[in-house]
């Protein structure tokens, strides 16, 4: 354990210095990530200024919403972001051995490897939209903070799974590039009130492919809006996880590198 | 003597798709695509003890790089047996890599933007090398390999000899038993491969360290193998020692002129010497049979009838090695 953490804190230092050796990029990368992941909530301000609205849901609700969004995505951005484009060009390139040779798991030392610090500028953009949207929703009790911080990580941890889910299909389906394409449409689920969707996209949104943990009910909890039975959708979030780095751990025996 | 590598009847097999060429069969093959089964490594055994240095030789695609993942843990065999140091490499992966170094001439371990001694400190937490150790090892590998004013630098502004010799420092730190090493002089000079190769040498006498090197370089083999197997195809054609590759291949080298008069009058084929090429009047590719001339007395003769402006002298091409083995098989001199 305490290796892992060695070699953890190695590769941060390292990526902090990849960062600061072109530093234009890093400002210019962090702006446009931030940029093009926190607009979608001028769209909302747009809606209500026009003066429809989703129904039950005040703006600074659904802004809230959003933030909690931008930030559970700036979070797994940082993390696993770089997971499916590394290992993607790794078997294109057939230079995954590289990560093979290392006595360490390659899960671990991939995701160690790749934290884009591209997406600190995302994941702080989150976290300045969740400030402002959190102030207009007035005293919050702890009990809410906390259950707002168990459904957060629950929401973070399915971003994960679908982040290692998409670079596992690299093993089998070389170069599939607009994958994650999909993946984002999917989680576009999240960034709204779940109610406002039918009963068939809830369910599925909850218990199937659990988007709206990446959001919705993270901020719903903060609201005092969730009810009891919301919490059983942790428990597919946690699988969904699991079922990613099962996935993975598993397509690595599908790696034939290149030729020689 | 026990084998540290052990290899048996070892095999892997791909599959891939034929998408022929030109637009119509590029479009039908988007439809319809005929299934292509490759034997990279075919029925491959062998065994190498402790302290050997065993080159790998074959032409492009013969399966030498694919051999040597598998030897290395990173690909798993289709079928056949691989025991290293007591491991499997594909099944005790985690383990077993942390007793082998490896270099790979085509695919870095280095970390592009920084600087190589922050990849070196990258493999002290992954190895979990202890701070003194460290040190020492560095210290001990840089000066062997002259690299203590590069390390500092970013690795992308190194020259490609540079990075090379930083690759072996990379797989040499946590002394592993064995080396591993994949077409490792590949694009280097000719004074960088010299001092790769000394390097090899050395690490082999002082720490009786086994390694294995894939390669198409025929005189990466000459300067350091004790033994040679030979791939094509991904069958192994030949496993012996390097005095019997040399029965198969003769002393030949291939020499080829550019002069600077007219050559054309001149027979060159006779005894000793073999036209191989002859583009131009002005340019020429010999084989030469050093057992029976000297390169010296060759090139003597040859400018006592030409001036010429460009000479090179070459071992035999990989290709050549194979034909040779292919046509002697059956009669091997010695």
């Amino acid at each position: 354990m305490k290796r892992y953490l060695e070699v953890f804190k190695q590769c941060m230092y390292s990526a902090i210095q990849a960062a600061a050796a072109y530093r234009m990029n890093f400002i210019i990368s962090s702006l446009i990530t931030l940029a093009g992941n926190i607009l979608f909530p001028l769209v909302t301000l747009l809606i209500y200024r026009a003066g429809t609205s989703f129904p039950g849901w005040t703006l600074y609700e659904v802004l809230l919403i959003q933030a909690v969004f931008t930030m559970s995505s700036g979070l797994s951005s940082l993390i696993f972001g770089g997971v499916l484009w590394t290992t993607m060009s790794h078997i294109r390139e057939g230079s995954f051995e590289v990560i093979l040779l290392k006595p360490l798991n390659p899960l671990f030392f991939i995701v160690a490897t790749t934290f884009s610090t591209d997406s600190i500028g995302l994941f702080l953009g989150g976290v300045a939209l969740f400030i402002f949207s959190v102030i207009q929703a007035g005293a919050i009790p702890l009990l809410f903070w906390l259950q707002f911080i168990g459904l957060f990580i629950a929401g973070t941890a399915v971003l994960a799974g679908l982040s290692l889910m998409m670079a596992a299909m690299s093993f089998k389906w070389v170069g599939n590039s607009r994958i994650s394409e999909l993946a984002d449409s999917v989680l576009n689920i999240g960034k709204y009130p779940l109610p406002i969707f039918p009963k068939a996209v809830q369910a599925v949104a909850t218990m199937i492919i659990p988007v709206g943990m990446v959001g919705f009910l993270p901020a719903s909890a903060l609201l005092g809006r969730v009810q009891a039975r919301d919490f059983i959708a942790v428990l597919p979030c946690l699988l969904f996880l699991a079922a990613g780095v099962w996935v993975y751990r598993h397509m690595i025996r599908l790696y034939e590198g290149v030729g020689g | 003597m026990m084998p540290v590598i052990d290899v048996k009847h070892l095999t892997k097999t791909y599959t891939t798709y034929k998408r022929g060429a030109g637009a119509g069969q590029t479009i039908r093959s988007f439809f319809q695509r005929e299934e292509v089964v490759i034997h990279a490594v075919n029925d491959i055994s062998f065994a190498i003890g402790q302290g050997e240095i065993c080159g790998i030789l074959g032409p492009n695609g013969a399966g030498k790089s694919t051999a040597i993942k598998m030897l290395c843990g990173a690909l798993y065999p289709t079928s056949g047996e691989i025991q290293v140091l007591g491991y499997s490499p594909a099944k005790d992966r985690k383990r077993y890599v942390g007793k082998i170094g490896a270099v790979f001439g085509q695919k870095s371990q280095l970390i592009w933007d920084i600087p190589p001694i922050d990849s070196f400190n990258m493999n002290k937490a992954i190895y979990g090398i202890t701070t003194q150790d460290f040190k020492r090892r560095l210290e001990e590998l840089s000066e062997l390999l002259d690299i203590a004013h590069v390390i500092e630098k970013p690795t992308r502004v190194l020259s490609l000899g540079e990075r090379m010799k930083c690759e072996f420092v990379m797989a040499m730190l946590h002394q592993p038993d064995i080396l591993f090493l994949d077409e490792p002089t590949i694009g280097l000079d000719v004074i960088a491969k010299v001092k790769i190769r000394e390097f090899i040498q050395q690490l082999n006498q002082k720490r009786n360290m086994t390694c294995i090197l894939t390669t198409h370089d025929l005189e990466d083999v000459e300067e350091l193998a004790h033994r040679v197997i030979v791939i094509n195809h991904g069958e192994k054609v030949f496993d012996d020692s390097l005095q019997r590759l040399k029965l198969f291949l003769g002393e030949k080298k291939r020499v080829s002129f550019t002069f600077a008069d007219s050559a054309g009058k001149t027979v060159f084929n006779n005894a000793y010497t073999k036209v191989i090429d002859r583009p131009s009047d002005f340019q020429i590719t010999l084989e030469v049979d050093t057992a029976q001339i000297s390169i010296s007395d060759f090139l003597e003769d040859i400018s006592r009838k030409h001036r010429f402006s460009d000479i090179s002298v070459k071992e035999l091409p990989i290709q050549q090695v194979v034909m040779n083995i292919y046509e002697n098989a059956e009669g091997v001199p010695g």
